[in-house]
């Protein structure tokens, strides 16, 4: 069904029979490369991805930007472009950290001649774009001046991708905020994302499969397809392979 | 009917619209009581629809000051299905958190509508149809829409009484951008920033027109909303069919002017009335539940009195 559903230009939809690429492309690519290690699709996957640039990277935003200051109300820096959910809109912590987990994870030579630089600028709108204390929101740290709330989601999956700087002092104060944040979770989309991305960081939770068993058990997690998918993962053993790019410390970005 | 139903009509050619505004002094007041009155009162049929309740769950919200009240849903809930109604389900697609069960949990709406699964559609995560826009306001052409919205006989938009750092005010309209699958368009649903906010909020509205509104405004939120601003109290429910009505409403109680706030001017040439002459209030007063919101200083030009009512300096 993925590769079926993957468009000529290298894009996968957000559902199958829909005509425009998305945010799903990257967790598309990575899950077939996972899968069975099948280039074509992959290499396409990651050209797409490569060459689509967020909304705020063009002229006229930055033009925009440059000769009226104050129309910058978050403060952040829109050089540093990440990935948008959709073509023509800004970067967003999350899937920007998507598209990172696939650069992280695909061998070198599977890459496009762009990826080292777009890798590089994702890393830091990551960093530009957490929260004050550590901890990432959809990607709007600061509003007006005002501290926007972190969210466990977007810190998961922000954490996951800055996995290979984990020493570094932002990786470690979000990690602490992650584990206080993680016994008032009340969604089991975000409790195994939390607990899956707290041991790649080798801090294991205890219980994790009796909590997502007590949460399953309350509302079957509303039919949420990807909150299952989430917590199989968080659940399996394999889990550790997935995140596994241990070989990849880099400096810092 | 209110995707089949929704209409462009020049305002002109609309009836004026009815528009209730009643005292809720808090959400322990028996407000299912209330809405069943008003919504008999206000002559709207509900027997044998099926409804879709939008509500505006935003983030996960303990101190219960960002997100609609779930005690009003579940007294929305409640009285409409006292009215006749076939089935009511509570629709969101939050537009912020992907995880609309966490946000869902923490506010503890099962305690007001019953078992979660049986009850509430997460619309981001909806079945969705490809649907062209009624009006070509944003250069948006279509969009894709949850199938328990189009397929609803019914639509009620329940926004919280909020100012918004980006429009000035969150009210009903704008709080149908809920109904844009986050699976589609992202967390959040920047495409329709990049459109145009209020041009994003009038072909949105132009094409699934919600059929009746209920704004919480018991506790509001004024200030850096929709978010990060204060809790404020109002002490009301406003409720009307013209959710652009309601909207001017609203925006009047909390001492703006509802035709600087751009999509509800927009709004008021083909969805609805914004003309006071043209709202006929039912309830109270604007007058006397008006409560003046604090808004940041780019929207300070929404206020209806501070300028003019202000004695000028000799």
């Amino acid at each position: 069904m993925l590769r079926d559903s993957q468009l000529p230009g290298g894009a996968w939809p957000a559902r199958p029979g829909h005509r425009a690429g998305c945010w799903a492309t990257s967790l598309a690519s990575l899950a077939v490369f996972l899968h069975d290690g099948d280039c074509e699709p992959v290499r396409k996957g990651l050209n797409w991805l490569c060459s689509s640039w967020p909304a705020e990277s063009g002229l006229w935003w930055r033009a925009r930007t440059w000769f009226r200051p104050t129309a910058n109300v978050a403060g952040q820096d829109s050089s540093l472009a990440g990935w948008s959910w959709t073509p023509g809109a800004a970067s967003w912590v999350e899937p920007t950290a998507y598209s990172l987990l696939l650069l992280n994870t695909v061998p070198e030579d599977l890459l496009p001649r762009h990826a080292t630089k777009r890798r590089r600028l994702g890393e830091a709108m990551l960093y530009n774009r957490m929260c004050p204390g550590g901890g990432w929101n959809s990607g709007n740290p600061l509003v007006y001046g005002v501290p926007g709330e972190r969210r466990v989601g977007p810190t998961a999956w922000a954490l996951l991708a800055l996995r290979g700087y984990a020493n570094r002092a932002e990786n470690q104060q979000s990690l602490r905020w992650l584990e206080q944040a993680y016994h008032q979770i009340a969604g089991p989309a975000s409790v195994a994302l939390a607990g899956l991305c707290l041991r790649a960081y080798g801090r294991p939770q205890p219980g994790l499969e009796a909590r997502l068993a007590s949460l399953y058990e309350m509302n079957g997690f509303l039919g949420n397809i990807p909150a299952a998918a989430l917590s199989l993962i968080a659940l399996s053993p394999e889990q550790d392979c997935l995140f596994d790019d241990s070989g990849r410390r880099r400096s810092d970005p | 009917m209110s995707y089949a139903a929704s209409q462009i009509i020049p305002s002109f050619q609309r009836p004026p619209s009815r528009v209730a505004i009643r005292r809720a002094a808090s959400y322990s007041d028996p407000l299912a009581a209330v809405i069943q009155e008003t919504v008999t009162g206000l002559g709207f049929e509900v027997r044998d629809k099926t409804i879709l309740l939008k509500p505006n769950f935003v983030e996960p919200d303990p101190q219960g000051i960002v997100n609609t009240n779930p005690a009003v849903v579940g007294a929305a809930r409640e009285a409409f299905l006292r009215l006749g109604a076939r089935s009511v389900v509570v629709g969101e697609g939050p537009g912020h958190e992907r995880d609309t069960e966490g946000i869902i949990e923490t506010i503890r709406l099962r305690d007001y509508i019953g078992t979660l699964a049986a009850n509430f559609v997460d619309l981001n995560l909806d079945d969705v149809t490809l649907t062209p826009l009624r009006t070509s306001a944003s250069r948006l052409r279509e969009l894709y829409f949850p199938r328990s919205v189009l397929a609803a006989d019914i639509v009620v938009s329940m926004p919280k009484l909020k100012t918004h750092h980006w429009v000035g005010a969150t009210l009903s309209l704008k709080n149908m951008f809920g109904i844009v699958p986050g699976s589609c368009y992202g967390w959040p649903k920047n495409v329709l920033h990049w459109a145009g906010i209020s041009q994003s909020v009038l072909d949105i509205n132009s094409t699934v027109r919600p059929d009746f509104a209920i704004v919480d405004g018991i506790v509001g939120m004024e200030g850096n909303g929709p978010i990060q601003g204060s809790a404020k109290f109002c002490g009301v429910l406003v409720m009307g069919s013209d959710p652009v009505a309601v909207d001017a409403t609203c925006a009047r109680i909390m001492g703006l002017a509802p035709e600087r706030i751009d999509y509800l001017a927009k709004a008021a040439t083909v969805l609805g009335h914004v003309a006071e002459n043209r709202v006929l209030q039912a309830g109270e007063t604007i007058d006397s539940v008006r409560t003046d919101f604090q808004v940041l200083q780019p929207f300070e030009r929404l206020k209806t009195v501070h300028a003019e009512a202000q004695p000028r300096p000799t």
